[in-house]
């Protein structure tokens, strides 16, 4: 069984124009968790989670792990002001703020289509890098589809009923 | 000169200078230079092994292992955040209780724990007042050497001097704590004067700073009761070391032990959490200073010293405690202190023994410990503070600390010779 066969083909999708707010948006109204940004030609820029937007407004003393514990704080007032200067930033600027290095930005893996099943649930339990889903990408980095535990349970599934 | 005494300063001089270049870590370097100098055979391993001051690693270890469980009761963020609600969110005021506990914590704990305990709740205090950080990380940094320079067990250099000289806990106490208190407010006048007056309060903030909960901090009370009793139990301890005839080593390390066994956490875990860096940094210094010891420098290079100030203690000492103060703050003060003890102690004969070379030793750990202060890369702790800060979009410049930081270290330098002038000489 390979990614072709497992993954869901009907990806939505930003561009780089699109703000942060948008992206917002559109994460809420189609309660999906992540939304890949993809240039004129479909390829692959960058992928916008809940978890990067998070992030991208907690202050970085919080972010990077040396306030582990805030239990003690009081509302982050700052939350809310950071959201307000983030919301019209064009998501490509947003994707350019984001070191490489950045633990966030390497939360998603990307596969190409002949990729076996075995491979793909070995990335979704390997611990040492949390991944929520997986890119299907071509020889030229255009997205072919999207992947969740989930697809690969249900073809998993679906065998197991049939033998 | 001969072969091996060439080698074994080019050895050194290298090692300086990679250390200075800052570009491969730091322990790295100086067990590869020791490495080096038992390889070309400048002294046996059996010598260099007898240079390591186990003392001092000792201490050293124990300290970080007792700090590393202490840190997960919550009590550091506790105390930053109490001192915050006693100033009634006043920025000036919250400056300098933040600082004061900087400089306590610092004199009895490592200071590269405390100020990387209290520097992201300075943050995270800052963030809600709406005040930029700057002067409080700057003062925390200052606070901390200033803090450390007060005890045996506060800062690397005089872990350093205290073992190879036997001095105990309460030798610090009488002879460098006593000017610490009057060198931190001379500080915090200054800060006052450029920072502190400018200093705005607004209710909105001080609302926010009280509706801080500092007793959700604290994450498990058995744990914080253990850890306070073993603290203190340890401290008590240096406080008679001297009167039992016990190393910091042995109070540092049983500590550790007990604080594990009484806690039941996972020494592994624990020893993860130690500097190892720093351990193995202070290994392979001492190798390469006993090196230098071994091919006759050092002694060389104390008879040019006593040369320059005529064999008079009070010269030497004045030399010593600017020369430290200044080295200090240029590089590094942990391999200068190493390289300073045995120099010293080869001019005590011609100084007058031990007795009288006394107010050289307390210029050497006063000057070593404030000069940290003359520069970003001074200290272990200042070092940190920058790195956090920069990580955390809030960067220290270079030239926009040292502005403020140098004239305040020659004014601290300044204090401790009128000091030491006026206690001993």
């Amino acid at each position: 069984m390979l990614a072709a066969n497992i993954m869901t083909t009907k990806v939505l999708s930003l561009t780089p124009e699109n703000t942060v707010g948008e992206a917002i948006e559109a994460l809420a109204e189609n309660k999906i968790r992540q939304i890949p940004v993809l240039d004129a030609d479909k390829k692959l820029l960058g992928l916008i989670t809940s978890r990067t937007l998070m992030q991208a407004i907690l202050p970085a003393y919080i972010t990077k792990g040396y306030l582990k514990d805030v239990r003690f704080a009081p509302e982050l007032t700052q939350f809310v002001e950071n959201l307000e200067n983030l919301k019209d930033k064009p998501l490509i600027e947003f994707l350019g703020t984001r070191g490489k290095d950045d633990f966030f930005a390497k939360e998603y893996d990307t596969v190409g289509p002949e990729t076996s099943t075995m491979e793909i649930a070995a990335i979704f339990v390997n611990i040492e890098k949390p991944v929520d889903r997986i890119l299907v990408l071509d020889d030229e980095n255009r997205v072919l589809g999207i992947i969740s535990p989930v697809d690969v349970f249900r073809r998993l599934w679906k065998q197991s009923k049939t033998d | 000169m001969e072969l091996n005494v060439i080698t074994a300063l080019l050895i050194f001089i290298a090692v300086y200078a990679l250390l200075i270049w800052d570009k491969h870590d730091r322990a790295v370097v100086s067990l590869l230079g020791a490495g080096i100098m038992v390889m070309l055979g400048i002294l046996n391993q059996k010598a260099a092994v007898h240079g390591i001051d186990f003392n001092t690693l000792g201490l050293l270890v124990g300290m970080m292992a007792i700090v590393c469980v202490c840190q997960k009761t919550g009590m550091f963020q506790y105390l930053a955040i109490k001192s915050a609600k006693m100033a009634k969110g006043e920025p000036w005021r919250i400056l300098l209780y933040l600082a004061i506990v900087t400089a306590v914590l610092s004199a009895l704990l490592d200071n590269v724990t405390t100020v990387l305990l209290i520097a992201p709740i300075t943050l995270l205090i800052t963030d809600e007042i709406e005040v930029s950080p700057y002067p409080f990380l700057f003062t925390q940094i200052l606070a901390s050497n200033i803090g450390g320079a007060a005890t045996l067990i506060g800062d690397p250099p005089n872990i350093m001097i205290g073992s190879a000289k036997g001095f105990s806990f309460m030798d610090f106490i009488i002879n460098a704590a006593p000017l610490m208190p009057i060198v931190f407010v001379a500080t915090l006048v200054i800060i006052y004067l450029i920072y502190g007056r400018k200093m705005r309060i607004d209710q909105k903030h001080v609302d926010r700073i009280m509706a801080f909960r500092e007793k959700d901090a604290i994450t498990d009370v058995k744990l914080l009761k253990k850890c306070l009793v073993v603290l203190g139990l340890v401290i008590v301890a240096f406080m008679v070391h001297g009167l039992l005839h016990l190393e910091a080593a042995t109070i540092a390390m049983t500590g550790a032990a007990i604080l594990i066994l009484v806690t039941k956490d996972d020494f592994h875990e624990i020893m993860t959490k130690v500097e190892w860096t720093t351990i193995f940094f202070f290994a392979g210094l001492f190798i390469l200073v006993h090196g230098l010891v071994e091919v006759g420098i050092i002694d060389a290079m104390a008879e040019k010293m006593l040369a320059l100030t005529d064999g008079d203690v009070r010269a030497t000492a004045i030399y010593t405690l600017w020369l430290s103060g200044i080295a200090s703050a240029l590089v590094d003060n942990i391999p200068f202190v190493a390289t300073m003890i045995p120099l010293i102690e080869n001019m005590e004969p011609a100084l007058g023994g031990l007795e009288a070379t006394m107010p050289v030793w307390w210029a050497l750990a006063i000057g070593a410990c404030l000069g940290g202060n003359g520069s970003i890369i001074g200290a272990s702790a200042n070092v940190i503070v920058a790195g956090f800060a920069a990580r955390s979009g809030h960067p220290i410049g270079f030239i926009k600390f040292m502005k403020l930081a140098f004239p305040l270290m020659l004014m601290s330098i300044l204090m401790a010779h009128i000091y030491i002038v006026l206690r001993y000489l």
